[in-house]
Formats: structure tokens, C-alpha cells, sequence
């Protein structure tokens, strides 16, 4: 026997047996209906959703904010320090060369 | 179209003229800097900050008072392992960018002993001043200060101290 023939007799067309509808008509009525979800419980899911990205807002924003209080705080101590550097520096030069004078 | 064109092109003019943060380009200096600070803060990022800034502590309530009217501020400090890390020709690059009829020098400090440079320019504008730049060079530390938007001499010598102070040049009178 060649594949051939060996492919055509594997794939023959077998007619089901006469109580095979019957079975698996029998078997879809026993399986019980999914039953749709009660419109409170998406209310609900949706609000506690909704309450979780509002909660995580909120923490991202004070994250946010406090981070950026921090940057501005050493921004304005790194300049304030440079400029009082300067400033102590004028002053000095100016006493010594008021002394000199 | 032509109308179009023009009036982008003097939006973006108008943009560059109104307080704009200065261009520095730090990226050599990063590569070889042991360490950085870096903070960038950005209009929006001020006014946020701001709502956090507590009223109680007056250090915090002077921060609030100075940060409210400004567009933004950019410090930028770089420490390295050993002096000559970066060389004078560094510095004058980022004062070169303040050779502007917009920028004035204010106070020029420059100690040859200490190896300690402070130069700080104001930005002039039609209402007063714009904008404050500090560049401090010291043998092993480099900071550049770019505070944007209006400053009021209160609020600057809150900042910093009274800041009357007059224009000098260490090395000249040295001389």
C-alpha cells in the first residue's frame, strides 16, 4: 500500500453512530448556564477601580511634590551658598583694601 | 502660509526672549566628573513644589515666597577627583554664553591664591530683573546656577544676603 492509499483509507468519512447526537445533545443540557454577573458587582468592581487610581494619583503627586520641595530646597541652599560666598569674598577685599588705603 | 511661517517663527523669537532657561552644555565635564548634582525644575514643577513648602518653617516659607513668581531653576554641580579636571577654557565656554547685551555681570570674584572663581549675572529685562546666573569654579568643584523668571532684590537677598554689593575683580586690584 502506498501513502496514497494509506491517506485516503486514514481519512475515509465515518458516519457517526445513530445515539451519538443524542449523547452530546444529552450532555449540553446537563452542563448548567453560566449565569451573567448582577449589575451591582461591575458597579462595584468599577468604583473600586476607580478608587485605586485615584488613591495612586494622589500618592504620585505627593511623591511629586515632596521630591520637588527637596530639589528646590538644595537648589536655593547651593545658590544662596554661592552667593554669600561671593558676597563674604567683596566684603573681605573691601576691608583689607580700606585697611591698605 | 508666509503669514503662518512668520508669526512661529516670531512666537518661538518671542519664547526665547521671555526668560529662558540658559543652554548649557555640561556633557564633557559630566564624563569627567567624580560626582553631580543636578536639579532641573521646570515651571510647573516650581509652582508644585510650592504647595509643599510649609508656611511654619520661615527657611521653607522664604523658599515659597522666592519660588512663586519664577520659571525655573537649574543648578548643576560637578566634584571632582583632583584639581585641573577641567580646565579655564571650560568655564569661559559657559561665560561666553553670557556675553549677551541681556546679561550683565554683577560680581566678578576671582582668587588666584584660593584657585576660586564666582562670577554672578543678572538677566535685564523691561520690567526689571529676568533671571540669575552664578558660575562658581573652585579648584575641584564646578557649579552653574540658572535661576529663571523675575527676581526682587528681597527675595534675592533672601536668598543670599543683601546683595548690594559692588562690582570687583580680585585680580585687578592685585595688580
Amino acid at each position: 500500500m502506498n501513502l496514497e492509499d494509506e491517506l485516503r483509507t486514514a481519512l475515509r468519512r465515518k458516519e457517526p453512530s445513530p445515539e451519538f447526537t443524542e449523547r452530546v445533545l444529552a450532555r449540553v443540557g446537563s452542563v448548567p448556564a453560566r449565569r451573567a454577573p448582577r449589575p451591582w458587582v461591575r458597579w462595584v468592581a468599577a468604583m473600586a477601580a476607580s478608587v485605586l487610581l485615584a488613591a495612586g494619583a494622589i500618592e504620585y503627586r505627593q511623591y511629586r511634590g515632596e521630591h520637588a520641595r527637596s530639589q528646590v530646597l538644595l537648589a536655593l541652599r547651593i545658590a544662596g551658598g554661592k552667593l554669600n560666598k561671593a558676597q563674604k569674598k567683596v566684603q573681605m577685599l573691601n576691608a583689607a583694601h580700606r585697611n591698605n588705603s | 502660509m508666509k503669514t503662518a511661517g512668520f508669526l512661529l517663527a516670531f512666537a518661538m523669537f518671542a519664547g526665547l526672549a521671555a526668560g529662558q532657561q540658559v543652554k548649557w552644555n555640561y556633557d564633557k565635564l559630566a564624563e569627567r566628573a567624580s560626582d553631580s548634582v543636578d536639579v532641573n525644575l521646570d515651571g510647573s514643577l516650581l509652582r508644585l513644589a510650592a504647595k509643599f513648602l510649609s508656611n511654619d518653617d520661615p527657611d521653607q516659607a522664604k523658599a515659597r515666597k522666592l519660588v512663586e513668581g519664577l520659571k525655573g531653576i537649574y543648578v548643576k554641580t560637578f566634584e571632582f577627583k583632583n584639581p585641573g579636571e577641567y580646565s579655564p577654557a571650560d568655564v569661559e565656554a559657559f561665560r561666553a554664553q553670557l556675553h549677551s547685551p541681556d546679561w550683565q555681570r554683577i560680581v566678578g570674584v576671582h582668587s588666584k591664591e584660593e584657585g576660586e572663581d564666582v562670577d554672578v549675572y543678572i538677566k535685564s529685562e523691561a520690567k526689571g530683573i529676568g533671571g540669575l546666573a552664578i558660575i562658581a569654579a573652585e579648584p575641584k568643584e564646578l557649579t552653574l546656577v540658572n535661576i529663571v523668571g523675575p527676581i526682587d532684590l528681597d527675595s534675592l537677598s533672601e536668598l543670599g544676603g543683601h546683595f548690594n554689593i559692588p562690582e570687583i575683580d580680585v585680580e585687578k586690584k592685585k595688580k
